[in-house]
């Protein structure tokens, strides 16, 4: 290839817009084919009564109608999800940002702690899940037995974790706690890159370690955090899989999440085009969710010297 | 440039490697889906059976595809409304006439009429009559029945004689059960339960099971839901009051410590008597247990109460993708006469441990085992749930919601039982603003 | 603590002494409460049902029941599932790694028309749950006829599938890479694909090595997909054999923990030895965009 000149700025400029093209042409491809029309698709079929054996048939905003005004389960499902993402996230956070600040001390070991934290997050849902009904389990589980003493100092009934209607959902918050090493890290990282300039001056001017915590740390952290707030949220209303594993939905619907609504939408009732109108509204509340987050994320966040 | 290309080149090559290369030969290809996955303890015959049938053939091979029971429905709905279902698949026979309205079963009336080879013909006298009625549409069959299924009582000799009871003892009427299932009852100290006599919410029990003993249903016949009359509430307060010396926790603690064991409640003698279907059988033989056992018709409220139980059964369907060749058709009819035969019907009760539909083979089947004959006796006192399209799992997720409330405390029989009647009717109405 | 506002009676040096002393205190209770639901796995798998009825009383398992580890494999296809894990999770990462690389490249690094609004597209699939598309996908797959194959799991990743996230964190990375070395290749007369791997590969090694541990990790570890996908037992997966070994052997939690171990054991064996890159490779790809 020659040597290309300034005269030919117009050229380079085309040469590369080919090549950007070329270089995002494998997800442009994927995007188009395996995203856009699977959407619009799915959409359409929101407008309609789809059973999967016959052809949908057109109802117009029925589908929405009926799940906003006359379905008791709709609610129940939003109202749980709701529940769990509102109290999970938060939680989450709390703990990955302790669990950072404990670690981000020039302490011996600390790249052991460090890997022992984070362990959990690499176990799969499925074994994860299976795991948590064993030790949660009321009469033989462990967690059970360790409380026992306190059960009888207070002469209480032991908890019933994911079998009672009232602590199920608390229960599989709590157990995703465990995982909360995977935002852990990435706080982590965040803190690290902090200048130790910026320590060192507010001690001088006589700041303690909450000071430093809550005037200099915290405040660097902020999109880092914004960015596990963002990641929580969209995770947290499609939660699925531990419930469909753990509880069933049960008991008494107490995790009968959004997406397991959903999903019984398809598979029991074969109500396609019911299924994918609840798709289409959980992707707006995520979505007017984000915005509000976002919103936020342009008051709050610190930006940094580059912006 | 040419490095990306050829990467492209490369990656797409290797895919459609991946896609083909794996046909069997040039007979038409029949594909059968099943219930006995590859590990199962009836793989092996039921893949001999298939193989018996290609090697007796010239013109079709049948690939049969085996999937565990509790993964086989989501497959088959799926595949069923992606037009890739199988040639021929088992199904449930209570909504064969759902399919048969959307047009994705072939109609086996006309196939038995158009087949003149007189080999092999379907003989319809061989099956019940009230099985087929479910798998009757607008007077035409859409499916045979395959399978099928009932319940009954089990109960257990060894522990009867200890109490001094006999065979003549087992109860039939519902206060005879709870009289005699109290003399089992073994609590620890502590509140562990170790041994219980009955319990009508244990084993394949349902309450539509109980209901209609007494008469009575959730669905009018016009398909209505009738759920909260003082006489679904008896039988409701019958169930729960049953153990009312044990709290519910001690009950679900005693459940869970039968599963965790691994141990069938029945056949490690942790109950007396237990309502079951007829896999019970095929789990105490393979089990070993050294039991000396007797079945008996599930006992009713009282002398005015019905003979009947809650049975299925399994429909054989030959799938309509819209694209199947004539060739496909008549392979996958051949094959569908086969297992529908009295020799294979016999071979496959004896290898998957199932009641078959087919009587003169099952008749063979039981000869000489008087459990088995109780058992086949009780199919035809089986009766199975109605079709209900705008909650076809009526007695399943839309029930278990409100039953478990019930158990649990959370919600008096009274206010579950008219909570539940709601959550139909709401069912109802928004399948008929959709469907009108 | 009352003592060092009075006055200091321990030097510097001590105070961090105690400090430290106080904080490793901290961080052991924790581990342990992260570390044992581990063990108590490896202690259940080991024991007989009667044991587990017992709970503390036999806290360790009396007679080691390693018998159980050979149950759970014989009593689903195992080494099957593996055979099928292992086909799917190498496809998925080689396709990931090159769709995800090529396309952040594009967004990080080349100038062309529309990279905004595409950018903002692919930040937006991040937020679509994925039971919006599958009804619809999974009717396309049928109609192509893949669905008694694995490609409706494998393909997509060559085709940035799944990787909006991996995108996202390589462009963040690549774009760190300083615009001299670029530039100056350019001058040279490298073209963009050399410059991409020439330059930006080799320098991307850690922020590679990530995207390929996580991809790994999520692979092996869907149950989901698989779940949907996967119409031909002979394909499944093992997180789809773990849940069958729940739906048909549920309550014997000895067996159950036993085939957990036998899953998780290679994520953890990976994750033991690449824990180094895989934990500074988000240190480096890092969230501070």
């Amino acid at each position: 290839m020659k040597k290309q000149t300034i005269g030919s700025l117009k050229q380079l400029r085309k040469k590369e817009n080919r090549m950007g093209y070329l270089f995002a042409s494998p997800w442009l491809i994927g995007i188009i084919v395996l995203g856009a029309f699977p959407i619009l698709a799915s959409f359409y079929i929101s407008f309609t009564s789809y059973d999967m054996s016959s052809a949908p048939q057109w109802v117009g905003l029925k589908n929405y109608i009926i799940l906003f005004t006359n379905d008791d389960v709709f609610w129940k499902s939003l109202w749980n999800t709701i529940y769990h993402v509102v109290i999970a996230i938060p939680l989450g956070l709390i703990v990955g940002i302790i669990l950072a600040l404990l670690l981000n001390n020039k302490i011996k070991g600390m790249s052991i702690y460090r890997t022992l934290f984070y362990l959990p997050c690499v176990v799969s849902i499925v074994a994860m899940s299976l795991l948590w009904m064993w030790l949660f389990q009321p009469q033989f589980g462990i967690i059970n037995e360790v409380l026992s003493p306190i059960y009888n100092l207070f002469n209480m009934e032991p908890i019933l974790w994911l079998q009672s209607s009232s602590t199920s959902k608390i229960t599989l918050i709590l157990m995703g706690l465990w995982t909360a090493g995977g935002s852990m890290v990435i706080y982590l990282a965040q803190m690290q890159d902090i200048p130790t300039s910026l320590y060192e001056s507010a001690e001088v001017d006589g700041a303690n370690w909450i000071q430093k915590t809550f005037r200099i740390t915290l405040p660097l952290m902020t999109p880092s955090i914004f960015f596990n707030f963002i990641m929580g949220i969209i995770g947290g209303f499609q939660v699925f899989t531990i419930a469909y594993i753990m509880t069933n939905g049960g008991p008494a619907q107490s995790t009968y999440y959004y997406a397991y609504y959903m999903f019984d939408k398809m598979m029991s009732d074969q109500a396609m085009g019911m299924a994918s109108a609840m798709a289409w509204i959980l992707l707006v509340i995520v979505l007017i969710v984000t915005m509000f987050a976002l919103r936020l994320n342009n008051k709050v966040v610190y930006l940094g010297e580059e912006g | 440039m040419k490095k990306v290309l050829l990467m492209l080149l490369v990656i797409v090559a290797s895919i459609t490697l991946f896609s083909c290369g794996d046909k069997e030969s040039e007979r038409t290809e029949i594909t059968f889906w099943h219930m006995s996955p590859v590990g199962d303890v009836s793989y092996s015959s039921v893949k001999q059976l298939i193989t018996d049938f290609n090697d007796s053939q010239e013109l079709y091979f049948v690939k049969g595809v085996g999937f565990s029971f509790w993964d086989y429905w989501d497959k088959i709905n799926v595949a069923v409304a992606s037009s890739t279902a199988p040639s021929i698949g088992l199904s449930t026979i209570d909504d064969v006439v759902s399919r048969a309205e959307s047009g994705v079963i072939y109609n086996i009336s006309d196939l038995m009429a158009a087949d003149t080879s007189g080999v092999n013909t379907l003989d319809l006298s061989e099956f019940r009559q009230s099985q087929m009625d479910f798998a009757t549409y607008e007077d035409d069959l859409y499916a045979m029945p395959f399978s099928a299924t009932t319940r009954a009582l089990f109960y257990n000799l060894d522990m009867f004689e200890e109490m001094g009871l006999t065979e003549a003892d087992v109860p039939t009427t519902w206060s005879e059960l709870q009289t005699i299932a109290k003399m089992f009852d073994v609590q620890e100290e502590d509140g562990t339960i170790t041994r219980i006599g009955f319990d009508p919410t244990y084993g394949d029990t349902t309450y539509h099971g109980w209901l209609w003993q007494a008469g009575l249903d959730f669905f009018d016949e016009d398909l209505n839901p009738t759920l909260n009359t003082p006489e679904h509430l008896e039988v409701l307060n019958w169930i729960l009051d049953f153990n009312e010396d044990f709290t519910r926790t001690q009950l679900t603690a005693f459940g869970e410590a039968n599963a965790m064991l691994g141990v069938n409640p029945f056949t490690s003698e942790r109950v007396a008597m237990i309502v079951s279907n007829d896999g019970l059988y095929q789990t105490i033989n393979t089990s070993g247990a050294d039991i000396n056992y007797g079945v008996a018709a599930i006992p009713v409220p009282d002398e005015d109460g019905i003979h009947v139980c809650w049975g299925s059964g399994f429909s054989l369907e030959m799938y309509d993708n819209g694209d199947n060749t004539d060739a496909e058709v008549a392979g996958a009819y051949e094959f569908y006469k086969y297992l529908l035969s009295e020799s294979v019907q016999l071979k496959l009760g004896e290898s998957l441990g199932w009641l078959m539909s087919h009587i003169s083979a099952m008749e063979t089947y039981v000869e000489g085992d008087p459990i088995l004959e109780t058992l086949l006796g009780e199919v035809d006192y089986a009766m199975d749930k109605v079709y209900v399209p705008y909650a076809p799992a009526w007695h399943a997720s839309d029930w278990q919601t409100y039953y478990t409330q019930i158990m649990d405390g959370d919600l008096t029989p009274e206010a579950g039982l008219l909570a539940a009647r709601n959550h139909y009717l709401q069912k109802q109405e928004n399948y008929n603003t959709l469907n009108e | 603590m009352e003592q060092t506002i009075k006055k200091p009676r321990f030097t510097k040096r001590q105070r961090t002494r105690i400090k430290h002393g106080i904080l490793h205190i901290v961080l052991l209770l924790c581990s342990v409460g992260f570390m044992f639901p581990f063990l108590w796995m490896l202690f259940t798998a080991l024991k007989t049902p009667q044991e587990l009825l017992l709970g503390f009383e036999q806290f360790f398992p009396a007679d080691p029941q390693w018998g159980n580890f050979k149950e759970a494999v014989t009593m689903i296809p195992f080494l099957l599932y593996l055979k099928n894990s292992l086909i799917i999770v190498i496809l998925v990462v080689t396709g990931t790694l090159f769709s995800a690389t090529t396309t952040a490249y594009a967004f990080a690094k080349l100038r062309w028309k529309g990279k905004e609004k595409w950018f903002i597209i692919m930040l937006a699939t991040l937020m679509i749950p994925i039971q919006v598309i599958l009804i619809p996908t999974y009717v396309m797959y049928s109609y192509i006829g893949w669905l008694s194959t694995r490609l409706p799991l494998i393909v997509p990743a060559f085709f940035g599938g799944g990787a909006a996230f991996y995108i996202f964190l390589l462009r963040q990375f690549f774009m760190g890479v300083p615009k001299e070395l670029s530039e100056s290749a350019v001058i040279d007369g490298a073209s963009h694909i050399q410059i991409f791997f020439k330059i930006m590969l080799p320098l991307s090694k850690p922020a590679l090595m990530t995207v390929g541990l996580f991809t790994f990790m999520a692979t092996w570890n869907d149950y989901f997909g698989p779940l949907i996908f996967l119409s031909n037992p002979d394909h499944w997966t093992l997180a789809i054999g773990l849940r069958a070994f729940q739906t048909r052997f549920g309550g014997r939690y000895d067996l159950m923990m036993a085939a957990s171990i036998l899953v998780m054991l290679p994520t953890l064996v990976i994750f033991f030895f690449a824990q180094k890159s895989f934990i500074e490779g988000i240190t480096f790809t890092g969230i501070k965009g």
